[in-house]
């Protein structure tokens, strides 16, 4: 379900391809991010410019991907629309990750820390 | 609505047509949470004893209020979310589960929960915005 574009330096930008992510399609989500992290893909940006609903299944989700990468590598997260960051902000998400307005700035902010 | 995770989505957006005019963007998101997280939770966890499940939806609207009320299948126990919601607070912020009943706690304005004849119903009740006296006035026409 996911799409995929690498950016350099080895920054790959994921957009969901569902414009929600629930528990419908939340396992399917973490097990396809889960295989390019088993595959090498280390510094990751989730854009969620196409989503519009996100709910506590897809944060699951999100939340397994993070641990998955741990120590090993970097997630962040752009593109979020208001009822998304919304989402994010009542269950406390906005502190655990890193959030840009959109995907240029979340590639270039991790290519600078590089 | 058949048991199923796929129905959940298909209705979540039916009934968030329904009521987005009557509550405005900011309590339809909140009326959208609560009621994903509700159905999902009665599918991936109420398990019906009796019958194949089906859950029943009515939507109805009082006294500038819109109330939902959710009637679980036949033969199902009883989980009142108001005796097992955590705190979304104190949940780990690793944690990849065990959000969706603080949800339902925080964004419904009032949750109740019971036995309605043979079912568990659960009923969740937003108000709705009180509007501007500018929004009031808009739609006149002179």
């Amino acid at each position: 379900m996911i799409h995929t574009k690498t950016h350099d330096p080895n920054i790959t930008v994921i957009r969901p391809g569902a414009e929600r992510l629930t528990a419908v399609n939340a396992k399917a989500f973490k097990d396809e991010v889960t295989d390019l992290i088993n595959g090498g893909a280390t510094q990751l940006i989730v854009d969620f410019k196409d989503v519009s609903f996100l709910d506590s299944s897809g944060l699951g989700a999100l939340v397994g991907v993070l641990k998955k990468i741990g120590h090993r590598g970097e997630l962040s997260i752009s593109g979020l629309s208001s009822d998304v960051q919304q989402m994010f902000r009542i269950c406390r998400m906005d502190r655990v990750f890193t959030v840009y307005d959109d995907v240029n700035s979340a590639v270039q902010s991790m290519a600078e820390s590089q | 609505m058949r048991n199923t995770l796929e129905d959940v989505d298909l209705l979540v957006t039916s009934l968030k047509d329904v009521v987005c005019v009557a509550l405005g963007p900011e309590v339809t998101f909140r009326f959208e949470i609560c009621v994903s997280e509700a159905l999902t939770n009665i599918v991936k966890h109420a398990k019906p004893k009796v019958t194949e499940g089906r859950i029943d939806i009515t939507v109805t609207e009082f006294d500038r209020t819109v109330m939902i009320e959710i009637f679980e299948p036949v033969g199902t126990d009883a989980f009142d979310p108001r005796d097992h919601a955590a705190d979304l607070d104190t949940i780990d912020p690793l944690a990849e589960e065990g959000r969706g009943l603080g949800l339902i706690m925080q964004c419904a304005d009032v949750v109740d929960y019971g036995l309605s004849g043979d079912r568990n119903r659960l009923a969740l009740q937003f108000a709705m915005p009180i509007k501007c006296p500018d929004e009031m006035h808009s739609g006149e026409q002179k």
